[in-house]
């Protein structure tokens, strides 16, 4: 029997939008602020992509293949990578080229359009499997959602992807009840292996490694490789467990600074991994082919996600402002394709990404709040104004 | 004829209802010959006075002893300001005790010239050391009022809104010079009932230890002679009016449908929330339109969730905070403006409206619909009617084109000389 590690790592970066009061309507001013997103992307690529990319192709070229990982790249990403920092695309292609990476497939514009309009999902999937092939030569055949959100309709429709055989979900607990998310399990249609985020091991390296209140503060290497290995101790049949360790990319270096020691940590972590006996890494895809039992099947009615303590869709659609303004971004699309507007399709597209709603937040949006810490707007109701300013500019384009 | 003018705003400095009805009638004052100085509350011991018309537009900072101030290197510095109802309980008390000492201190003489008694100012001595972060301003303005006063000359003192009336009543006492109290709102329109215990004895002194009342419509009037016992003879009513900067502009046509604008603070007293109604029921007719709220104000998050919850897309939008230039925009840009306040003394932005071009759907619970002959003017309950109207106007261009013209030629009649005239009217009376 075997612990598979399977790290997967989210690299995303929306196109903030610019301060659009409602007298900007009309005159043609963009909608996104790129002096700010360049800002944030020059920020986020010093920060942790470059350096948390020079860590792991060291990593993967010193154990000559052993350790391997995964990213989802967004397109809005890509997009943003190529206009701003050539040098960092560059350095995630090199990355790529040491086959130590798989690359997995998801929305484009890492939007919700799977819960409001799945023609749109489906060809927003299909426009990234297409990036995927353009920039990589590469054919993904593992599927992450938005934010892990995951139903058991979405399997239904991604068998329009007959290459796609695995999804990534969150394994949380009102739909593991109580069972291990170390076993990866058939979708409830059979279609898919759904393979399950450990979210107390992941959260332990991506929310808590620099948080002194927490008991196990300070977090050593002997103590979470004890961890993985202690996950044996409840497999009596032998049966291999496979390690969910999904988070965003960010972790490194801007959400856990450089000064926590996050870089040095993952450097040894994986070293010592690496001399474990039982301890293996694994790409999404090969799950698959190292099965040694026969998976349950797991039945997932309403949409889970990995955002927030509640893991489900409320931290983008848990307020009138964020149903209203994502309602009518999904409406406007359908509109703009109909009238065979595809000039305006990317734009709005690019407005479908779900970070736009995550600023509209008002649950958590408090001092220090995660919701606040990440928006760069004042307030969720600001972040509405915008928003709805530019819908009713793109309203009056349409009409024209 | 010198008249010592205390108001809490004045353009550009500070700018409100209040703000724009002083300058108006500072102005047209200006040209009737009377000399006018006035105090605002701001940080610095200085005054202002106006000599020239470009001074009303441009008022120039005096210092202490009347001298030209020098250049003004730094911009002044305002009393942070803000109106807010005591926390429920906190004042419980004081309300019943408040009531009484206001029995003892009513007005008992009838003669024509009203002194203050020693007792009101002590009363409001007292009252103006309770710690409310919002009264220590007042007592503040108060003391600078006392002080800058000493060093003018002035026949008679015009005080405007709770806010300055302490001062005016003490001026009145210490200096014996008559005090005129200009009511634009009182606090059972702020706080739609009863409010502030403090401010709401405030005002009862002022109105009634002042030797002639000015209030700015019918409506107001009416609430003082009800609610403070203010006597009849000694109120006049002068309506507020509009002095126009610039030509009555073109509109902007920024979208294909017509817009309904609300403007103003997002506050229960402007009733917001009759808007929201109206909006609502107007866009279960037609999508052809655009609902626009502009202002900021506490009740700006509950109006923004409940519009969103509606589902109308950009149809109901808002914009937060306008500037004055924004003010502008937004009124040449709308076509339809609704005022459904369930309590607004007068409402001058209803003339500004007008000015730029707008039909206007006006409550009957405004001073503004007493005068506004163009507009309609429906009661603020009755949000059915205004639904009625609003799609009338939506759907025929003509009609709308029609009073918007109407509104642009009436504004132009209610000209702020005339008013000036009612008001020196009033200073003669008690100066004779």
């Amino acid at each position: 029997m075997k612990v598979y590690v399977i790290f997967y790592f989210q690299v995303h970066q929306p196109f903030r939008i610019a301060p659009y009061s409602f007298f900007d309507i009309g005159t043609g001013k963009s909608y996104f602020d790129e002096d700010l997103n360049r800002a944030v992307f020059n920020k986020v690529s010093d920060r942790c992509y470059l350096p948390a990319n020079n860590l792991f192709k060291e990593l993967i070229l010193e154990s000559e293949g052993r350790f391997k990982i995964s990213f989802s790249l967004t397109g809005t990403f890509i997009e943003q990578a190529k206009l701003y920092r050539p040098d960092v695309y560059q350095s995630f292609v090199d990355l790529w080229k040491t086959g130590g990476v798989e690359l997995l497939s998801e929305t484009y514009y890492h939007s919700l359009a799977s819960i409001f309009d799945l023609e749109e999902f489906v060809e927003q999937v299909d426009e990234h499997i297409k990036l995927m092939k353009r920039e990589f030569g590469h054919e993904p055949t593992v599927f992450r959602n938005t934010e892990l959100i995951y139903f058991d309709k979405l399997s239904d429709v991604l068998i329009n992807f007959p290459n796609l055989q695995t999804i990534l979900i969150e394994g949380a607990d009102r739909i593991l009840m109580g069972e291990s998310p170390l076993y990866p399990r058939w979708s409830a249609n059979h279609a898919h292996l759904l393979l399950l985020k450990h979210y107390k091991l992941s959260d332990d390296i991506a929310f808590r490694f620099s948080d002194r209140s927490w008991p196990e503060w300070p977090l050593t290497v002997p103590k979470y490789v004890r961890w993985v290995n202690d996950l044996t101790l409840a497999e009596g049949q032998g049966r291999n467990l496979y390690l969910g360790l999904f988070m965003d990319y960010e972790t490194f270096g801007e959400h856990q600074w450089a000064e926590s020691g996050i870089f040095e940590f993952m450097r040894h972590l994986i070293r010592a991994l690496l001399k474990e006996p039982m301890i293996d890494f694994l790409f999404p895809s090969e799950a698959l082919k190292t099965l040694n039992f026969t998976p349950k099947a797991l039945s997932v009615p309403t949409p889970t996600s990995w955002a927030d303590t509640e893991r489900d869709l409320s931290a983008w659609l848990s307020n009138p402002l964020q149903w209203n303004a994502m309602k009518s971004i999904f409406e406007l699309l359908r509109l703009a394709k109909e009238k065979g507007r595809w000039d305006l399709v990317p734009t709005i597209r690019k407005l479908t990404t779900s970070d736009h709603f995550y600023y509209m937040c008002i649950k958590y949006f408090q001092d220090g709040d995660v919701h606040k810490y990440f928006s760069p707007y004042p307030s969720p109701e600001v972040a509405y104004k915008y928003f709805l300013n530019i819908i009713a500019d793109l309203e009056q384009q349409l009409e024209d | 004829m010198r008249v010592l003018m205390l108001t809490w705003e004045y353009p550009p400095f500070i700018v409100g209802g209040l703000g724009m009805a002083c300058y108006g009638l500072f102005r047209g004052l200006f040209s009737l010959r009377v000399t006018v100085d006035f105090i605002l509350p701001v940080k610095e011991d200085v005054y202002f006075k106006i000599k020239s018309p470009e001074e009303a537009d441009h008022p120039r900072v005096k210092s202490e002893n009347g001298e030209e101030a020098k250049e003004q290197k730094k911009p002044l510095e305002f009393f942070e300001f803000i109106y807010e109802l005591p926390e429920e309980g906190a004042y419980a008390s004081l309300k019943d005790f408040i009531v009484e000492v206001s029995k003892s201190l009513a007005v008992s003489s009838k003669e024509p010239k009203l002194q203050v008694p020693d007792e009101v100012i002590s009363r409001l001595k007292y009252l103006l050391l309770q710690g409310n972060h919002m009264i220590s301003k007042v007592s503040l303005y108060t003391e600078k009022v006392l002080r800058i006063a000493q060093r003018l000359s002035f026949d008679l003192i015009h005080a405007h809104d709770w806010l300055t009336y302490p001062a005016g009543l003490m001026l009145k006492k210490y200096f014996n010079k008559p005090l005129v109290s200009h009511i634009h709102a009182t606090e059972f329109d702020r706080s739609l009932g009863f409010g502030h215990p403090i401010i709401h004895e405030i005002e009862y002194l002022g109105l009634n230890y002042a030797d002639k009342v000015v209030a700015v419509s019918r409506y107001t009037a009416n609430i003082i002679k009800e609610l403070y016992f203010v006597p009849e003879e000694k109120v006049r009513v002068v309506y507020n009016a509009y002095y126009a900067e610039t030509q009555s502009p073109h509109k902007i046509k920024k979208f294909k449908e017509p817009v309904v604008l609300f403007l103003g603070r997002l506050t229960p007293q402007k009733g917001p929330t009759i808007f929201l109604e109206l909006a609502k029921k107007v866009l279960e007719r037609t999508k052809k339109v655009r609902f626009l709220v502009a202002g900021a104000g506490e009740m700006e998050r509950e109006l923004m969730l409940w519009a969103s919850s509606l589902g109308y897309g950009a149809h109901i939008m808002f914009t937060g905070f306008l500037k004055r230039a924004e003010v502008e925009r937004a009124l040449s840009l709308a076509d339809i403006v609704i005022m459904p306040s369930p309590s607004e003394p007068f409402g001058i932005v209803a003339l500004e409206a007008m000015h730029f071009g707008c039909a206007l759907i006006l409550s009957k619970q405004s001073g503004a619909s007493e005068i506004v002959k163009s507009a309609y003017v429906i009661e603020c309950w009755d949000v059915d009617k205004m639904v009625d109207i609003v799609l009338e106007l939506i759907n025929n261009p003509k009609l709308l084109k029609a009073k918007q013209e109407e509104a642009r030629r009436e504004v132009q009649t209610f000209r702020w000389e005339d008013r000036a005239r009612e008001v020196l009217e009033v200073y003669r009376e008690l100066l004779s």
